[in-house]
């Protein structure tokens, strides 16, 4: 066809319209001719005319309207927007689009909606949103996803999130299908999210898969809280002119038709129940596979909204459990009255249920006979839209919750699991810990992003803090500040430094001092994707640090999603002194014990002493103090008569002020243990910290230290494993784990460990000093003195090293030198203590038994703590018969 | 405000060069008349949120009053004008279309609570609106000016009496244009 012919169609049809039908065909017979193509043309034209009936009489604009606010303002990466730096489009929505940014100032990621332009700054709709979304921003919960900042550039209003790795629940639905147990905990952290919000009065009324991020560990984050006041018109009806008005926004309110409860499509007045109905509709979709009033159009939907009651949930998927049924159609009652009455309620029935069929599914599985795969998926009936038509098409296979014959021997196993069973289910409603194994958790040392580096021991202090607050918690296992601190210069590769540490997450921060404020970014990460679990950032006043602490360390125990008991709770937020002076001067004091020089031991003493002196009720500084004088006294020999004793009375103070501190009775253990030779004592007060806390891992590795010198040396071996799962990469750890093993006779396994020490730290004089008496122990002497002397380099202020040296010189014939060595201490000791204990070793390597005996006796009556090695240590073995040695022996109380 | 008065001396001028036989005026002009039309949408579905409902028409002539400096332009530049902004609306609407296709292709959007490939006013025959836009070209090489009239009536959501004004023709032959145009289209779509 082409125009001129076209339009000879055109004008005939034109014509034959202007008259009457019956006389049309008459007319084209004329008008046509013989040209019957022509005729058959205009009469297919005017066939369709008839055909066409409303056919393009309406119009598009209003919808080419909608589009052009949603489309096509896509921002490019790398454009600027206020101070972030867009890098890519994540997903569009009904208000706008969302953004993957980065923050240039404050260098996070970040997540940023701008908003439709259809939103205006003054508009009094968006004011209140913006008050809503703040309030629950604000709530600080793990599942509520956090705003940092609502603002406007130029005439755009945006919002700024915090970035959360995931997939819609939309998504997730789209292409899997959850099983039972997903979608319990799915609902219950959207419950959980909406508990916090009612408590603060906060609706939020658009509850909806679209509105849920599923991280890829399982993870739930709630959206947009407040926004569906935006979205949905406040006309919004059943009425047919309503709906057809409706039409504007159209895609933005299709997808929250389904979810709407009766009430909220009545234009009536709606409150947390609200959301009570929806989060019902959410999980029968989940269980489903369909929302329960979906119909072919709204209006239709709206029908079924108001008069429809729900099919059963068995419907569609025939595993599901009763009780989950029930629960969902009591949050799907149309009249807000019989619903539940507060999402708390839902909440809790939602739990139980969980845990019952937890408790279930382990029966099931100690049953020996039952088919242990988990074929626990609830499969939807029909994935395709006739789901009505094809109701035959249940599932069968699930094992979930079906019990299966067994015979009597199986009955007598069964019985056994199910006490088993029912232990651990009691155990685990008793505990504060989450289901299953323990979580794991590292605080990374905080970098100082101030100009003073003399404000390091701020960033070090609060880490401390942290670490110290969530230490309490029975339910997660936290790698104490010298694994964590190892990392302190290098926090590039999270991955690896998780692996090292055996952990699942870890906690990064850092902290910045501009004038009298703090900035504090915390991060808390997912090491097995490296994606960010959760993130904040707290600007407090300095003063206001110590209370800050203790919110960063409950904020991470919440995204940890750990079941905090009342008592956790306490002690997460506990503060040790309310005077941040004196916090100060305990933190500089950490910072120079952890240095373990004398010379800073002592000035990190004077620290604690100043924060005493400004908070004398600072019973944490009575610990740290106690701890200073332990290291002076042990780790370099330096005057021990006197400083045990100062250190076993500043740990008695702590306790005193604070009979709940794990610190002080590890540091009287400790005392006991060097200083009163009590043994049973002090296991008692080791027993009371790890009680109080059971990641001190002072407290285990020195309980170790006690059941290795007692001779128990299995007990001591599995006290120290324990420590060492706290702390893998405390090289002391690893120094007296071999020390212990060496005192237990395992030779070689003493060697290997401490191998692994000097690797994990070449410079720590320790392991060689170990390793130099296994050595000797095997007959390896010339090794035991390669080894003493690297100790005694590495460590100018113990003499020690010299006593193992000059054993192994004796045995190789090198007596004269190992005179020589002993003269020089002799010398030394004019001038500082010199445990007497070494002298004994000595003189009895170069065959004066009766000199050796003499000093013993000297570093008994002088309380050398060194005397406490006397029974298990190996190179006493040849003078255990003599007479005196078994009189001291007794004396000691071994 | 400095922008539109700016705006509005650079669309006058294009649509000046466009009568003068400019080959480019209306590339230049397009994103021009998208951008306005994108934020008399916003103030358009605003106020229709608000309950105040406001003929569709409004939307298109707003932003011709925001554009175009009247006593500079004669009226083949002003139809011209609602021929672009009626092309815009249409591009936009055919594109979400394609794209709503490639993901059904895909399997994306089985779920869709409604079918957004199609497209239907309440009480309408919905319409694919791929089909109507190739059909639509087929159109325009068989008389230009129906296809056009076709743009402003059903993407533009002008009437007749409207289009009858700014193409300066009576209102009668616009309605017969309208009709065999339709008819045409129709049948081309149901074939």
């Amino acid at each position: 066809m082409d125009s001129e012919r076209w339009q000879k169609i055109k004008d005939l049809f034109d014509a034959a319209l202007q008259i009457e039908p019956t006389e049309r065909a008459k007319f084209l017979d004329t008008s046509c001719a013989d040209d019957f193509e022509l005729r058959e043309e205009v009469q297919k034209l005017i066939d369709s005319f008839d055909d066409a009936e409303s056919f393009i009489e309406g119009n598009a604009a209003v919808e080419a309207a909608s589009l052009m606010l949603e489309l096509n303002q896509t921002l490019q990466k790398g454009h600027q927007f206020a101070h972030y730096e867009i890098q890519k489009q994540i997903g569009t929505g009904g208000m706008g689009q969302v953004y993957l940014a980065d923050d240039t100032k404050l260098d996070r990621q970040v997540a940023i909606k701008i908003l439709n332009p259809e939103f205006s700054q003054h508009d009094s709709n968006l004011q209140r949103f913006i008050r809503e979304a703040k309030a629950a921003s604000s709530l600080n919960h793990p599942n509520i996803l956090v705003i940092h900042e609502i603002g406007a550039a130029g005439d755009t209003n945006y919002i700024v999130s915090e970035y959360v790795e995931g997939k819609t629940l939309r998504d997730v639905i789209a292409h899997s299908q959850l099983k039972l147990f997903e979608i319990l905990d799915i609902s219950i952290q959207i419950s959980s999210a909406l508990v916090a919000a009612h408590r603060a009065n906060i609706v939020h009324r658009d509850i909806k898969p679209e509105n849920v991020i599923v991280r890829p560990d399982g993870y739930i984050k709630v959206l947009d809280f407040g926004l569906a006041k935006l979205l949905i018109p406040r006309s919004a009806g059943l009425e047919a002119s309503t709906v057809k008005h409706n039409e504007t926004a159209k895609g933005i309110i299709l997808g929250t038709v389904n979810y709407m409860s009766p009430e909220q499509a009545k234009a009536e007045r709606v409150d947390e129940r609200t959301d009570i109905f929806s989060l019902g509709v959410v999980i029968y979709e989940l269980v489903a596979g369909r929302t329960p009033f979906r119909g072919a159009s709204m209006s239709e939907t709206f029908a079924n909204l108001i008069n429809i009651e729900p099919q059963p949930l068995a419907r569609y998927a025939a595993s599901v459990p009763e009780e989950l049924d029930r629960i969902v159609t009591k949050s799907l009652r149309k009249d807000k009255e019989d619903r539940y009455q507060s999402i708390k309620d839902l909440n809790a029935d939602l739990k139980e249920l969980r845990e019952s069929l937890e408790f279930d599914r382990r029966l099931e599985r100690s049953e020996p006979y039952v088919n242990k795969e988990e074929t626990a998926i609830l499969q939807p009936a029909t994935t395709s839209t006739n789901q009505d038509t094809d109701e035959a098409r249940i599932d069968t296979t699930s094992t979930l919750l079906r019990r299966r014959p067994f015979t009597v021997i199986a009955l007598s196993v069964l019985l056994i699991s199910l006490l088993a069973a029912g232990y651990f289910f009691l155990m685990q409603k008793s505990g504060a810990s989450q289901i299953g194994a323990r979580r794991s958790l590292a605080v990374l040392p905080f970098i100082n992003l101030s100009q003073d580096p003399n404000a390091e021991y701020l960033s070090d202090g609060i880490t401390e803090s942290v670490i110290n607050n969530l230490s309490q918690l029975s339910g997660l296992k936290v790698m104490s500040r010298n694994s964590a601190f190892r990392f302190k210069s290098d926090q590039s590769d999270v991955k690896r430094i998780a692996l090292q540490l055996g952990v699942e997450s870890l906690v990064t921060g850092d902290i910045k001092q501009l004038g009298d404020k703090l900035i504090i970014n915390v991060r808390l990460i997912n090491a097995d994707d490296e994606s960010q679990i959760w993130g904040n950032q707290y600007v407090r006043n300095s003063t206001d640090v110590l209370r800050t602490q203790g919110e960063i360390a409950t904020a991470v125990a919440q995204n940890l999603r750990l079941k905090l008991t009342n008592t956790d709770a306490e002690r997460l937020t506990k503060r040790y002194t309310d005077n941040a002076e004196a916090w100060e001067f305990y933190q500089r004091g950490r910072f120079l014990i952890f240095k373990l020089m004398p010379a800073e031991v002592q000035q990190g003493n004077a620290y604690f002493q100043k924060a005493i002196d400004i908070d004398p009720s600072y019973a944490l500084a009575y610990a740290g103090l106690s701890a200073g004088y332990r290291s002076l006294a042990l780790g370099s020999e330096i005057n021990p008569a006197a400083n045990i004793p100062k250190s076993k009375a500043a740990a008695e103070k702590a306790i005193e002020l604070d009979s709940s501190l794990s610190d002080a009775y590890t540091a009287l253990a400790i005392s006991l243990f060097w200083g009163d030779w009590d043994w049973s004592g002090a296991e008692v007060q080791f027993k009371r910290a790890l009680e109080l806390n059971p990641n001190d891992v002072n407290a285990h590795m020195f309980y170790a230290h006690l059941l290795s010198n007692v001779g128990r040396h299995d007990e001591a071996l599995a006290e120290a494993r324990r420590a060492r799962e706290l702390d893998p990469l405390l090289p002391f750890l690893g120094a007296l784990e071999g020390q212990f093993l060496f005192h237990a006779g395992r030779l070689d396994e003493a060697l290997e460990r401490l191998q692994r020490t000097f690797e994990l730290a070449p410079n720590f004089w320790m392991p060689h000093l170990f390793a130099s008496a296994v050595y000797f122990e095997k007959g390896m002497f010339e090794e035991a003195i390669v080894e003493a002397e690297k100790a005694s380099q590495l460590s100018p202020t113990i003499t020690i090293p010299l006593a193992y040296k000059s054993s192994a010189l004796a045995k190789v014939g090198r007596t004269e030198e190992a005179r020589a060595d002993l003269n020089k201490l002799l010398a030394m000791s004019q001038d500082r203590t010199i445990p007497p204990s070494t002298f004994a070793q000595i003189y009895y390597s170069v065959g004066e038994t009766d000199k050796a005996l003499d000093w013993l006796e000297k570093a008994y009556a002088e309380r050398d703590p060194k005397m406490t090695f006397l029974k298990v240590g190996p190179y006493w073995n040849p003078m255990r018969s003599e007479p005196r040695f078994i009189e001291l022996m007794r004396k000691m109380n071994f | 405000m400095a922008q539109s008065a700016d705006s509005s001396q650079e669309i006058s001028r294009i649509l000046q060069e466009w009568s003068d036989g400019g080959d480019d005026a209306t590339n230049k002009l397009m994103p021009l008349v998208y951008d306005e039309l994108r934020r008399q949408a916003a103030r358009f579905i605003r106020r229709e949120r608000d309950g105040h409902s406001m003929q569709t028409t409004g939307l298109v002539h707003e932003a011709y009053l925001k554009l175009v400096d009247q006593r500079s332009v004669n009226w083949q530049n002003r139809a011209h004008f609602y021929g672009i902004a009626a092309q815009a609306m249409k591009r936009i609407l055919v594109d979400h279309a394609k794209a709503r296709h490639r993901e059904k292709r895909g399997g994306v959007a089985e779920n869709l609570p409604l079918d957004e490939a199609r497209f239907a006013v309440s009480n309408e025959k919905s319409v694919d609106l791929v089909e109507l836009d190739e059909a639509l070209t087929r159109l325009a090489n068989l008389d230009a000016r129906q296809a056009r009239l076709v743009e402003l009536k059903f993407f533009a959501g002008m009437s007749i009496d409207e289009i009858a004004e700014i193409l300066q023709i009576s209102p009668a032959t616009i309605k017969r244009e309208w009709n065999s145009a339709k008819a045409w289209l129709h049948s081309e779509i149901s074939k």
